[in-house]
């Protein structure tokens, strides 16, 4: 049976919507789904290697943020680097840097990111991923 | 299958995915599965609700069975059948 597609375009660099994305990888892994992620824009920042373990900013319910963290804590919420880690070991997860998006951050080589990057792209392959992907999300 | 009939399943593998929030639960019957015989029972313990319904659909996609589940001391049981 051949294995539906997912492409994820990943603009956020709030953990908030990181940790939902993660969620949504969790139940793409779980279906074998093929899945493809671009990294654009302030989702770059948050794939720095200096950034990745320590930025904690949300992008909603911004008052309510420390309860948000604790609650993760507490229901023992992987990181979100570690929930795609997760999908990455269960099933085809390919993550793309945007170059564009690396360098707004000042991370001009693959090495710059954390080690779930798998290569730096342009948005060609993007659009042509999304053109075949049997589901296309933007977080 | 009842509550009764459930409990006196043999399990072949236990998944025991308490304490933690979804997909973890989920994640974890996936990755155990391979370790069930064809036409083995698979026990999975989860205190997270939403695995009741995750667990019987991703089963049925895979063609695997679905036996039942109950509530107990805060967690759920759920059977499937390779």
């Amino acid at each position: 049976m051949e294995k539906k597609k997912l492409c994820l375009a990943l603009y956020t660099g709030s953990v908030d919507k990181l940790t939902a994305a993660g969620v949504i990888l969790g139940g793409a892994a779980a279906e074998d789904m093929d899945v493809e992620i671009f990294i654009l824009l302030q989702a770059a920042f948050a794939f720095k290697k200096e950034n990745a373990m320590v930025n904690d900013r949300v992008a909603e319910i911004t008052d309510k943020k420390d309860d948000f963290l604790a609650s993760l804590k507490r229901l023992g919420t992987p990181h979100w680097t570690e929930a795609f880690r997760k999908a990455k070991e269960l099933t085809s997860v390919k993550i793309h840097i945007c170059g564009f998006a690396g360098k707004v951050w000042h991370g001009e080589k693959l090495d710059d990111f954390i080690d779930l990057a798998d290569d730096i792209c342009g948005i060609a392959q993007y659009i042509q991923t999304a053109e075949v992907a049997d589901l296309n999300l933007f977080i | 299958m009842t509550t009764e009939e459930l409990k006196k399943l043999k399990a072949d593998k236990v998944v025991d995915a308490r304490g933690t929030a979804c997909p973890g639960p989920l994640l974890a019957v996936k990755q155990a599965i391979a370790d069930v015989p064809d036409g083995g029972i698979m026990e999975i313990l989860s205190s997270d609700e939403g695995t009741k319904k995750d667990v019987p659909r991703w089963a049925e996609k895979r063609g695997y069975q679905y036996l039942g589940d109950f509530e107990e001391s805060g967690y759920f049981t759920i059977y499937l059948k390779k």
